[in-house]
């Protein structure tokens, strides 16, 4: 945090740097609509727009200089905006070269070139958005695919918070029957029974909202896919059919894919990091061996492994379970076991149905509630939520062990805290208020 | 200089703060209303109980007096919630009113450097500049002057008692309200505000039927409060048990209209934790029956004391709904209940020592910063006392942490939230129960006490054979065997309790039953109170990065205007206190700690 400075203008592309039709710059700081307006061809009508109001004009190379486009300028006065400091946003075209000009021209006038996460750091110093949303700014900036994105977008509008919320609120009213009997002697109050079932179902809540941290982090980062099997068994054919371009060597040499190759698509929607290994063979060839060495690293970490065998010499083959796919290659020259997943690299048989396989295998245990799930996307937040739900889970046992009850409020208030630090504290006050609201104590 | 320091109340904080700052070796003056008034339980006649239990003992290991008042007029004593679990557990007793109030007096007459004096303090006198406290004003013209003052006026600054349609400007029902000190200070800018409590009828014991009602007795067992000696000896009196009904609450309901509460007389909000018996049945309206105890109020009377039945509906309604209770029929009223509302100064104006930020060297403590309870006014006179002496000696004041002491939530509640009604503790207020329990005051603050002068070398050594003892007993538990495991594995089993270990460990019984207790609760709940100690660790760190009481937030680039005008406001003392302000952001804690961690000046 320190490292930012916090009184200068700054500037960045917004959307990434790639050609495209459209392309949004941003520049955010003090003075940033005086110094601009400098090189606007409607000075005028800039410094005068008012707040989130777009004026349409060119943009010039320095005061009077050569016109670098024609662009529509979304004006952010103090207090507003993402950053909630005065603020421009441009929409340009997307030309590589052009964006290359306005960027260096806009850097001559004596702006400086944000820092990754520097908007989204000054929104926060502002005050405009607490940790939850800040992160999810952060991951809608990271973020691959169209569906993470629009799960990025429903988190802005609260549909975490508000599962998380409705979750704390039961856990609120459960803590105050306990507290209350904590706050006051036991000849004072109601007989008590624990409110065991009450307990065990806010647990299985954020037990399920925490699951789904494995599915939103497949859609926010990409799953990896590592292709693995002995050499010449036609891995980087596959490699380059998945990924439809060439991007590996292909030929008919053994070990060529020394170490390994990576790179991003798109398998049905989710974004995939496709690794291509060296073959696992023995070698003498000492970079190679580093290379199978590495691979069989790959392999660890792996969402899902891809294991090629070759129909006409079966070697070894790995056991299968959830995360390893055997698939038998060369499909068109001999027939693969029945009933086993084969494909011909040649012909492009058998593709379709490996594709529908990952794709089930990488959603697996989550398609089918999909779209009313609500995804977990941040370490963080995933980290809170297990915790609470593992914390509400040692209440329970504790519950059933007849441990005494200012034990379990330990693990309750535990709960409570990590949820409060997900969506708002929940202080002793509180607490207070909802016992005295439900209860009728005090002599 | 008449005297160093000044003490005005002679209430539960007011004896606190004269003891300390006399004991301390300060000259020191002690203005009450009536000298026949110190130490009045002008409510329930008991002390301790959940949390406040606690707060007696952290009086007492700090060098107070409360728990030694109590200990030798005690008429019953148990401890609440054995059942519940070690953290919540506490001791409260039943007190003889008449013996504590005249013990209270008889120790303020025998403390050194003590004087007392029996005026009404209507005014305070100002320095030129008008910022600084050099003394009071009298009813009678006095003007005596000080270094320090400490006010604790309880409920009498401008109290007014509610009798259903009857008023009267009284403190406690026929003593005088202090008329005049209320609208000083408001005067001199001081924020005040209403408060209201209440306090049910006397009956006299021989015109009830105690066979119709359940008895409640106190524990066989009787442990002092106070950690200097070992064992009192005191007279044991039971309780009694009886229940309103359906009649009771028709009785209520048709009355409500002449309730001073619901006709709108009474403007100070009362406590929701203690509802008066019309509140609850308002409230409440499926109930069909609450419960009252009968608690005597000392041995050589007969007034008995309604406790569950609080009201300030006219008096000829609380003799109609007490006689319709089961027991309480034939009932002589021998002093009606009523409400008493009195002004508050409002404790966001406090520094976390209790001095003022309106004027310098005046110490504020008790019900007159918003708080109810004879513990919670004890605990703030004893550190009012002890941090104006503090002021005196030019040294740092004495702030307990909430990790401490129940003593260190309340302050820094009052301080840093404030409070809309009378403010009690309770357990649940603390984030660090465990580490709060009645039986360890003496190692968390005995030491303290000792710093600023209060604690006495005895209680120093006492505190250390203490200490040796738990190792002893723990040494023995690691050595010995119980069953298949060792002492301390079978201790750490829910089913075994140390009673069993008693029985194969005869050694055990040369031990103490405090002692015993103690390693018992730290044996079994050694993983929790761990997990609580990192806890605290990380609480620690924020409370660690002290803020100096002259930072100019105004310089502090980003801060959002909401939270820069709260802690400007509240002017915490630790970014820990900061974090715990209701509205401050985050972000502009974080941008807080990058400031304080460059020395604590603005960057």
């Amino acid at each position: 945090m320190e490292s930012y400075n916090r009184d200068d203008i700054i500037f960045a592309l917004a959307t990434p740097w790639a050609q495209s039709a459209l392309a949004v710059i941003r520049v955010s700081g003090e003075g940033c609509r005086q110094l601009l307006s400098t090189s606007f061809s409607r000075p005028k009508a800039l410094l005068e727009a008012k707040n989130a109001t777009v004026v349409h004009g060119y943009l010039t190379d320095g005061p009077k200089g050569p016109v670098l486009d024609e662009v529509v300028v979304a004006v952010y006065t103090q207090g507003h905006g993402y950053t909630a400091e005065e603020a421009l946003e441009f929409t340009c075209h997307g030309s590589l070269p052009g964006l290359r000009r306005i960027l260096s021209s806009f850097k001559r006038l004596g702006m400086r070139n944000a820092e990754g996460g520097e908007f989204t750091f000054r929104a926060f110093l502002h005050g405009r958005m607490d940790l939850t949303q800040a992160e999810a700014v952060q991951e809608l900036i990271a973020s691959q695919s169209e569906r993470s994105q629009a799960l990025a977008l429903s988190r802005l509008e609260g549909s975490l918070k508000q599962q998380i919320q409705a979750s704390k609120e039961k856990l609120l009213t459960l803590l105050a029957h306990v507290e209350v009997q904590l706050d006051y002697a036991e000849d004072e109050v109601d007989d008590f029974t624990f409110p065991r079932q009450e307990l065990e179902e806010i647990r299985q809540a954020l037990a399920l909202l925490s699951s789904t941290y494995a599915v939103g982090r497949l859609y926010g980062q990409g799953a990896r896919i590592v292709l693995a099997g002995a050499t010449n068994v036609g891995k980087s054919t596959l490699f380059n059919l998945l990924l439809k371009q060439d991007r590996s060597i292909v030929s008919d040499i053994k070990g060529t894919t020394r170490d390994y190759i990576e790179a991003d698509c798109l398998i049905e929607g989710i974004p995939v990091r496709l690794y291509d290994t060296a073959g696992l063979r023995e070698s003498l060839d000492t970079i190679e061996s580093a290379g199978i060495q590495k691979t069989e690293q790959l392999i660890g970490q792996a969402d899902l492994v891809i294991f090629l065998v070759d129909s006409s010499e079966v070697g070894h083959i790995p056991p299968k379970d959830e995360r390893t796919l055997i698939v038998y290659s060369k499909s068109d020259l001999f027939k693969a076991p029945e009933g086993e997943l084969a494909i011909s690299a040649q012909s492009g048989h058998g593709i379709r149905a490996l594709v529908a396989e990952i794709a089930k295998r990488l959603g697996a245990g989550f398609g089918s509630t999909g779209d009313e799930l609500v995804i977990i996307e941040s370490e963080r937040q995933h980290l809170l939520l297990s915790g609470a739900a593992q914390a509400l889970g040692r209440a329970l046992t504790l519950v059933d062990t007849d441990v005494p009850l200012d034990i379990v409020a330990v693990e309750l208030g535990e709960a409570m805290q990590n949820l409060g630090e997900l969506t708002g504290e929940v202080t002793p006050a509180d607490i207070l208020t909802k016992i005295f609201s439900g209860f009728c104590v005090g002599k | 200089m008449d005297y160093d320091a000044i003490v005005v109340g002679g209430g539960h904080a007011g004896i606190e703060a004269c003891l300390a700052l006399a004991r301390i070796g300060y000259k020191t003056l002690l203005i009450t209303q009536n000298l026949d008034s110190i130490g009045r339980l002008s409510c329930n006649p008991a002390i301790g109980g959940l949390s406040k239990g606690n707060i007696v003992r952290e009086v007492d290991a700090l060098g107070g007096e409360m728990a030694h008042l109590i200990d030798h007029s005690m008429i019953q004593y148990r401890i609440l919630n054995r059942r519940r679990g070690p953290a919540v557990q506490a001791p409260r007793a039943q007190a003889d009113k008449f013996t504590y109030a005249r013990l209270a007096k008889e120790t303020l007459e025998a403390q050194a450097k003590l004087a007392l004096f029996m005026d009404t303090v209507v005014d305070i006198l100002l320095d030129k500049e008008g910022k600084r406290i050099i003394g009071v004003k009298t009813e009678r013209g006095h003007s005596i002057s000080a270094r320090v003052v400490v006010l604790t006026t309880g409920t009498f600054m401008d109290g007014r008692i509610f009798i259903g349609e009857y008023d009267a400007p009284h403190g406690r029902l026929d003593e005088p309200a202090a008329i005049g000190l209320g609208d000083a200070l408001r005067k001199k800018g001081f924020p005040l505000g209403r408060m209201k409590t209440g306090t049910p009828a006397r009956v006299r014991s021989s015109s009830l039927d105690f066979s119709k009602m359940e008895i409640q007795d106190g524990d066989p067992i009787l442990m002092p409060f106070s950690f200097d000696y070992d064992s009192v000896e005191r007279p044991m009196l039971p309780c009694h048990i009886t229940w309103t009904n359906a009649k009771t609450h028709k009785i209520i309901q048709k009355n409500i209209h002449r309730s001073p509460l619901y006709g709108g007389k009474i403007v100070g909000l009362g406590p929701r934790y203690c509802p008066s018996i019309e509140d609850k049945v308002v409230r409440f309206p499926e109930r069909d029956h609450h419960q009252i105890f009968v608690e005597p109020e000392g041995i050589g009377t007969e007034e008995m004391y309604l406790n569950g039945v609080s009201s300030s509906l006219p008096e000829d309604v609380q003799w109609d709904f007490i006689h319709s209770i089961v027991g309480l029929e034939e009932a002589e009223v021998m002093r009606p209940g009523y409400a008493v509302e009195y002004d508050y100064i409002d404790p966001l104006n406090l520094y976390p020592s209790l001095e003022s930020m309106h004027v310098e060297n005046l110490f504020i403590a008790g019900q007159t910063n918003g708080t109810s309870g004879y513990e919670e006014a004890a605990c703030q006179g004893l550190l009012a006392g002890i941090n104006a002496a503090q002021k005196l000696k030019g040294e740092k004041p004495l702030i307990l942490a909430r990790n401490e002491a129940y003593t260190g939530v309340l302050i820094d509640d009052l301080v840093t939230l404030g409070t809309e009604e009378p403010y009690r503790m309770f357990t649940s207020r603390a984030e660090y129960r465990l580490n709060l329990r009645h039986d360890s005051c003496d190692q968390r603050l005995t030491q303290k006490g000792y710093d600023v002068g209060l604690q006495t070398e005895e209680n120093l050594m006492r505190l250390k054979a203490k200490l040796e003892k738990i190792e002893a007993v723990k040494d023995l538990l690691g050595k010995r065997r119980y069953g298949q495991k060792s002492a301390v594995e079978a201790l750490k089993m829910p089913e075994v309790t140390m009673e069993h270990l008693q029985e194969v460990i005869s050694e055990l019984s040369e031990f103490e039953e405090p002692i015993r207790y103690q390693v018992e609760l730290e044996v079994k709940y050694a993983g929790y109170i761990n997990r609580q100690d990192r806890q605290i660790s990380r609480f620690e760190k924020l409370e660690s990065l002290e803020i100096p009481l002259d930072f100019d937030y105004d310089a502090l680039d980003g801060l959002s205007t909401e939270s820069r005008e709260k802690l400007k406001k509240i002017r915490p003392h630790s970014v820990g206190q900061a974090t715990r302000i209701s509205g401050v952001r985050n972000g502009d804690i974080a941008i807080l700690i990058v400031h304080v961690d460059k020395g604590g000046r603005n960057a």
